[in-house]
């Protein structure tokens, strides 16, 4: 080996060296990130639980007020306890959802699948936004459905999608507009059934369609946006139907109403 | 005699809270706020029902009913309280010999419907 040769090698054995060590570095960075990030989980578990204990009393003691346990209220003091009792249930629908979200990040969920009916689960998910629908005149409509088979899911963790999507639906779309729920077939052979919630409402820009199903994101999120919410529903949804190896998305355009689609498969792989 | 309840709970805030719904409801009402405080209070007053909180300072509520059992002294309705909504932690409460599992905050015309219900059966 001639002189040049053996610098050659000596440098190459160097720069091996410091590779290496900035790999080291590169997976302690990692696996602190990683301790970090478990800690602001739990922190976000923990917390949630806490909120969670006084608002129970919050509400616990307004319903005794409200049903007249203590004594009959008069009109104005009726609204007033009912204004403690819907912003108490507001507070807590948020908690409920950090908490969600808290688990399905820490996947802790786990499915419990049952075969059930869609179009009956969007009947139901649809009857109870009717009230909160029909505030703003709102329709909600399943336009078909009735010839779909069963699916084998989780009821309640669909549901809860659905929910978040009609609930969604609801609050971005103005006075006086529409909402629907469709199904269709996908896959060579229809094994994948595609759930639409669609609405006449402000739309999304394209920029933004996969911003909205990020953790924590809001299209507006300054102080002053006109919804306020944890920005996590649609984090939820998403992870919610990866769980059952389906897909979810949007098709949207500003002023133009939004649609948003997920996909469940009828029988789940390996099954 | 009025039906006794042992609330189990170690939030200070619920306790107070249920104490009015109970009192007013024509129960007699006593409270715990740990595993320790529990088994004595399930041992010396006889509750007819307990509400029980799962989570406590000490551990597990569900544990009380183990060392309610072997002491010959569990209420004849105990009915659980959680936070969590799982299919496993309701599984557990079954299991462990409770009539029912209730998602915190019970609505209380819900809390009263469900004691008066399992008193009665």
């Amino acid at each position: 080996m001639t002189m040049s040769e053996t610098d050659a090698w000596a440098a190459l054995s160097n720069r091996i060296k410091v590779l290496e060590q900035m790999s080291e570095e590169g997976q302690r960075t990692i696996d602190e990130l990683r301790a970090r990030d478990a800690l602001k989980t739990q922190f976000l578990s923990n917390i949630s639980h806490d909120l969670r204990t006084p608002l129970a009393a919050i509400i616990t003691h307004a319903e005794i007020l409200r049903d007249g346990m203590l004594g009959t209220l008069n009109a104005k003091q009726a609204d007033s306890v009912s204004g403690i009792l819907n912003g108490g249930h507001q507070l807590l629908d948020m908690i409920d959802e950090i908490l969600t979200y808290v688990r399905t990040a820490s996947d802790q969920i786990t499915l419990v699948r049952t075969e059930f009916s869609l179009p009956e689960l969007a009947d139901q998910v649809r009857l109870l936004n009717q009230a909160l629908a029909a505030r703003k005149h709102l329709t909600i409509e399943r336009l078909n459905g009735d010839d779909l088979p069963l699916v084998y899911a989780d009821r309640d963790k669909i549901k809860h999608v659905l929910a978040n999507l009609i609930g969604n639906a609801i609050k971005f779309t103005d006075d006086g507009g529409r909402i629907w729920i469709a199904f269709s077939r996908r896959g060579s052979n229809g094994e994948t059934v595609c759930v639409e919630v669609g609405d006449t409402g402000r739309g999304i820009a394209f920029n933004h369609f996969e911003l909205i199903f990020r953790e924590f994101a809001q299209v507006d999120a300054s102080p002053s946006r006109p919804h306020h919410g944890t920005g996590l529903g649609l984090a939820i949804a998403r992870k919610l139907v990866e769980l059952h190896s389906g897909h979810i998305w949007v098709e949207s355009e500003l002023g133009k109403g939004s649609r948003f689609f997920f996909t469940l498969p009828l029988q789940p792989a390996g099954d | 005699m009025a039906p006794r309840i042992l609330i189990v709970e170690d939030s200070a805030l619920i306790v107070d809270a249920f104490k009015v719904l109970f009192v007013d409801a024509g129960y007699d009402v006593d409270a715990a706020s740990t595993i320790a405080e529990a088994v004595e209070a399930g041992t010396a007053v006889r509750p007819d029902v307990m509400l029980l909180d799962l989570t406590l300072p000490d551990g597990n509520g569900l544990d009380i009913m183990q060392a309610l059992k072997e002491r010959d002294s569990l209420p004849r309705v105990t009915l659980a309280m959680t936070g969590h909504n799982d299919a496993k932690s309701r599984h557990s409460c079954i299991e462990a010999g409770c009539a029912d599992v209730l998602l915190k905050p019970v609505p209380i015309a819900e809390l009263l419907r469900q004691i008066k219900r399992h008193l009665a059966s």
